[in-house]
C-alpha cells in the first residue's frame, strides 16, 4: 500500500509540475473575450488604450453621421495581452472589424501574415483630399500596399517645466550648446535636468534615438533600416554624447519608475522630459496648469545638420476576416475626415494625422508652430523602425547601458546590438 | 510518513482486500474505471494535453501566425544563448536562496516566538506579509529599492552613502535583493507550518530531554529539530516549487533587466513567448523548466520518502 500511494503522489506532483508552465503558454492561445460578437449598425474596434474609449465614441458619433456606422470600442488593458489577443484572433471570424496597431515594422509583421485588408484605396482617396501627408505612406505599407490608416500623429519633443526654467533664468534652447548650458544651470540649481529610465523596458530607447537622430538623421534612418551598423563611428559618437551627459549628472537614476515621470515634472524635481505628444494630457492631469509647462524640439547636435523630429503614429487596420468588413472599410475611408478628427484629437489631447486639423491646446500649438517653422525631416520612431524582435532585444542592451553608462561599456553594448541586428535581420528577411 | 502509515495499515485490516500477489479480476478493474474518469479527464485536459502541445510547439518555429517543424533547433539555440545561461544561474540562485532564507528564518522565528512571552502575537508581524499578493509585494519593495527609494533615503538620513549603482540595476545585487523581498513575503507560511510542527511535539519528549541534561541549542538540535522533520519536508518542497516558478516579483521590479541580468527561467519563458512572439523558443524554455521542476520534485520526494 505504501508504495502504491507513493507512486500516485509522485505522479500527481509530476503532472502538476509539468503542466503548470505548459498551461501558462497555452493559456495565451485563448482568443479572449474582447473579440467578436456585435450589432450590424456598428463596427467593433479592439485596442489597448482604455483611456481612448470616450474619444472612440465621440469619433464614432461623427462617423455615424457620414457612414451610418458607429464605433463600438473594446479594450484589452495590457499591451502584451492585447498583442496576443490580436495575433490569435485576427485570422478567425471572431476578430473585431478594426484593430488598433502600430505603424512601421510592427504593422508589416501583422500585414504579412495575411490577416489585414488592403487599405490602399482609402489611403489614396484621403491623400487626394489632403487629409494625410503622402510622404508617410511607406510606414503604413507592406509590399507596396497600405494596411493601416494613421490614428494620430505624435511628435517626440522635450516637455519642460516653465516655472523651473523661469526660476533658474533660462529659456527653451534653440541650439545644442544652449541645451547643454541649460542642463548645467539646472543641475547647479539642484534640479535634475532630464528624465531617463530603463524601468519600463522600451523607455531605454528614447535617449538613444533622440541623440542619434539629432547627430545624424540620415544615419538614424539607415541604422534602423539595417543599412548601417551599430558599431559604426556615428553610433559610437552618439553613445559617447549620452555617456558624457550621464557623467555630467544630467539624468535621473536608471530605475526611476516610468509612472512617476509626470509627477516629477509637475513638482519641478525634474525640469525636462523627452516624450511623445500623446502624453500631453497626462502632464495636465498631473497638475501642470496652462502656461506652467511647454515643449520644444530638441535642436540638432551641429547647427549645420538638418533639423529632424521623431514621429509616432498609432494605426487602425481592418481585419481581412472582419465580420462587418464593408462597413469597416467605409469607416476607414472617412476616419481622417476633419469632422471626425476634431473631436477625436481634442479628447486625446494629441495632434491629428490630418494636417488640416488644427488644435487649440497651447502646448501642441507651440509644437506645431516649431514644426512649421523648422520643417524638420520626420523620422519613424525607433520602436516601429526595425523588426519587433530586434527592437525588443535592443532595448534590453540599451537598458543595460543605462545601468552602467560608462565609456568602457559603449563598445560592448554596440557589439551586442550589432550581433542581435545581424540575427534578427536574417530572421526577418527569411520571413519568420 | 511512519505516523501516517500506521492508521492506514490498521484500517485496512478491518475490511476484505485482495490477498497479496493475487491480481485484481478484470471485473474489479472495469468497475474502478467510472470512479477514475473525472480525475483523469481533469488532469488530462488541464495538464497533460497542454504539456504535450507545448512539447510539440517547442519543436517548431512559431510566430503566432505560422508554424514550421524544426526539430531540436530551439533547444540548440537556447544552449548557445548567454541570456539563457544567466537565466538558469539566476533560477539556481533563487532556489538556493529561498531554501536558506524563508526556511531558515521561518524556523528561527517560529522557535523564538514559541518560547518567549507574547510571542504568539509577535509572530503575526512576520505572518502578515503572507496575506499580500506577489504584485503588492513588488510595488512595496519597488518603493524601497529604487535609487530614489526609501532604503537609499534612510541610508543618507543616517549619514551613510547610498548605493550609486542602484539595488536593482546590477547583477547579482538585483537578484539577491529580490530574494530578500520574496523572503519577507514568503516567510509567513513557513512560520505557520513550523509553529504547527512545534505544537505537535509531545511535551514528554522535551521534558525527557531536559531531564537528561539537554538545554538551549543542544535541546533544539537533538530533540526538537528531529521532531520537526515531517513539517520540514513539506516546507522545503514548497520552497523549491515556489522558487522555480517565481515571476511576478521579478517582472514588476526589474522586468528581468537591466539587459536580462535578473531573468529567471519563468521570466525568459514569458519574454520569449509574449514579448518576442517567439512561441517555439518560449515553449522550449517551458519544457526545460518543467523538466527541472519535475526532476527536482522527483529527486527530493523520492529521497524523503525513502528516508521516511
Amino acid at each position: 500500500m505504501y508504495r502504491r500511494y507513493g507512486v500516485k503522489r509522485r505522479s500527481l506532483v509530476t503532472a502538476v509540475a509539468a503542466g503548470t508552465p505548459a498551461a501558462i503558454v497555452l493559456a495565451s492561445c485563448s482568443q479572449g473575450s474582447s473579440s467578436g460578437g456585435q450589432d450590424a449598425g456598428v463596427v467593433t474596434l479592439n485596442g489597448d488604450r482604455a483611456d481612448f474609449t470616450d474619444a472612440y465614441e465621440l469619433a464614432g458619433a461623427e462617423l455615424e453621421k457620414i457612414t451610418g456606422y458607429a464605433i463600438e470600442p473594446r479594450n484589452v488593458p495590457s499591451t502584451e495581452n492585447y498583442q496576443q489577443v490580436v495575433r490569435s484572433s485576427l485570422q478567425t471570424s471572431s476578430t473585431t472589424d478594426l484593430v488598433k496597431w502600430w505603424n512601421g515594422y510592427r504593422l508589416q509583421d501583422l500585414a504579412r501574415s495575411g490577416g489585414l485588408a488592403d487599405l490602399s484605396g482609402q489611403w489614396d482617396s484621403a491623400a487626394e483630399k489632403g487629409w494625410v501627408n503622402p510622404e508617410t505612406r511607406d510606414s503604413f505599407s507592406y509590399d507596396g500596399k497600405v494596411y493601416g490608416i494613421p490614428m494620430y500623429k505624435s511628435y517626440w519633443v522635450i516637455f519642460y517645466n516653465r516655472l523651473v526654467f523661469d526660476e533658474v533664468g533660462i529659456a527653451a534652447p534653440t541650439t545644442w550648446d544652449e541645451f547643454e548650458d541649460n542642463n548645467a544651470k539646472l543641475r547647479d540649481a539642484g534640479v535634475t535636468p532630464l528624465f531617463a529610465t530603463q524601468e519600463a523596458g522600451w523607455t531605454s530607447s528614447i535617449w538613444f534615438a533622440e541623440i542619434l537622430s539629432k547627430l545624424d538623421p540620415q544615419f538614424y534612418t539607415d541604422l534602423t533600416a539595417g543599412e548601417a551598423k551599430y558599431t559604426d563611428a556615428t553610433a559610437q559618437e552618439a553613445m559617447r554624447i549620452w555617456a558624457g551627459m550621464y557623467a555630467e549628472g544630467y539624468f535621473t537614476a536608471a530605475d526611476v519608475a516610468w509612472d512617476s515621470e509626470p509627477s516629477l515634472l509637475a513638482s519641478g524635481e525634474v525640469a525636462q522630459v523627452p516624450m511623445g505628444t500623446w502624453r500631453n494630457g497626462t502632464f495636465a492631469e498631473a497638475g501642470l496648469g496652462e502656461g506652467e509647462y511647454s515643449a520644444f524640439l530638441l535642436p540638432p547636435f551641429d547647427p549645420a545638420t538638418a533639423p529632424s523630429v521623431i514621429v509616432e503614429s498609432g494605426s487602425i487596420s481592418v481585419a481581412e476576416k472582419a465580420p462587418n468588413k464593408e462597413a469597416a472599410l467605409e469607416t476607414m475611408a472617412n476616419w481622417l475626415d476633419p469632422a471626425v478628427q476634431r473631436p477625436w484629437v481634442e479628447n486625446i489631447k494629441d495632434t491629428s494625422a490630418n494636417p488640416q486639423v488644427t488644435t487649440d491646446d497651447p502646448v501642441l500649438e507651440t509644437v506645431l508652430e516649431a514644426v512649421s517653422e523648422q520643417e524638420p525631416t520626420e523620422l519613424v520612431r525607433y520602436w516601429e523602425a526595425s523588426p519587433p524582435a530586434l527592437i525588443e532585444g535592443g532595448v534590453q542592451h540599451l537598458g543595460a547601458f543605462m545601468a552602467d553608462p560608462t565609456e568602457s561599456n559603449i563598445m560592448p553594448t554596440l557589439e551586442n546590438l550589432q550581433s542581435l541586428a545581424d540575427d534578427e535581420w536574417a530572421r526577418w528577411d527569411a520571413g519568420s | 510518513m511512519t505516523l501516517l502509515e500506521k492508521p492506514r495499515a490498521e484500517a485496512g485490516e478491518d475490511r476484505p482486500r485482495p490477498r497479496p500477489g493475487l491480481p485484481l479480476s478484470t471485473r474489479d478493474r472495469l468497475s474502478a474505471i467510472p470512479f477514475l474518469i473525472g480525475a483523469v479527464a481533469l488532469v488530462g485536459a488541464l495538464l497533460l494535453v497542454p504539456f504535450i502541445a507545448t512539447v510539440y510547439q517547442s519543436l517548431t518555429r512559431d510566430n503566432g501566425f505560422t508554424s514550421t517543424f524544426i526539430g531540436f533547433e530551439n533547444y540548440l539555440n537556447l544552449l548557445e544563448n548567454p541570456t539563457f545561461g544567466r537565466s538558469v544561474l539566476n533560477t539556481l540562485m533563487w532556489t538556493v536562496g529561498t531554501l536558506i532564507l524563508p526556511v531558515g528564518v521561518g524556523l528561527l522565528i517560529a522557535v523564538l516566538t514559541n518560547s518567549v512571552p507574547g510571542g504568539r502575537w509577535l509572530k503575526y508581524v512576520f505572518v502578515l506579509p503572507y496575506a499580500l499578493s506577489g504584485t503588492a509585494t513588488a510595488v512595496i519593495w519597488g518603493f524601497i529599492l529604487r535609487s530614489d527609494g526609501a532604503l537609499n533615503q534612510a541610508i543618507e538620513f543616517f549619514g551613510g552613502e547610498a548605493s550609486t549603482s542602484g539595488w536593482l540595476l546590477s547583477w547579482p545585487t538585483n537578484t539577491i535583493v529580490m530574494i530578500v523581498a520574496s523572503t519577507w513575503q514568503a516567510t509567513g507560511v513557513t512560520v505557520i507550518l513550523f509553529m504547527i510542527g512545534l505544537q505537535a511535539i509531545p511535551k514528554e519528549v522535551v521534558q525527557a530531554g531536559e531531564l537528561d541534561g539537554a538545554s538551549g541549542p543542544r535541546l533544539f538540535w537533538h530533540i526538537i529539530l528531529p521532531q520537526l522533520r515531517p513539517v520540514t519536508v513539506v516546507v522545503i518542497g514548497m520552497s523549491i516549487a515556489n522558487s522555480l516558478r517565481v515571476f511576478d516579483l521579478i517582472w514588476l521590479l526589474t522586468k528581468g533587466g537591466p539587459g536580462a541580468s535578473s531573468e529567471t527561467l519563468a521570466v525568459t519563458m514569458y519574454r520569449q513567448t509574449f514579448i518576442l512572439s517567439d512561441y517555439g523558443t518560449g515553449a522550449a524554455v517551458a519544457v526545460v523548466l518543467s523538466v527541472i521542476i519535475v526532476g527536482a520534485s522527483w529527486f527530493y520526494l523520492r529521497h524523503q520518502l525513502k528516508r521516511g
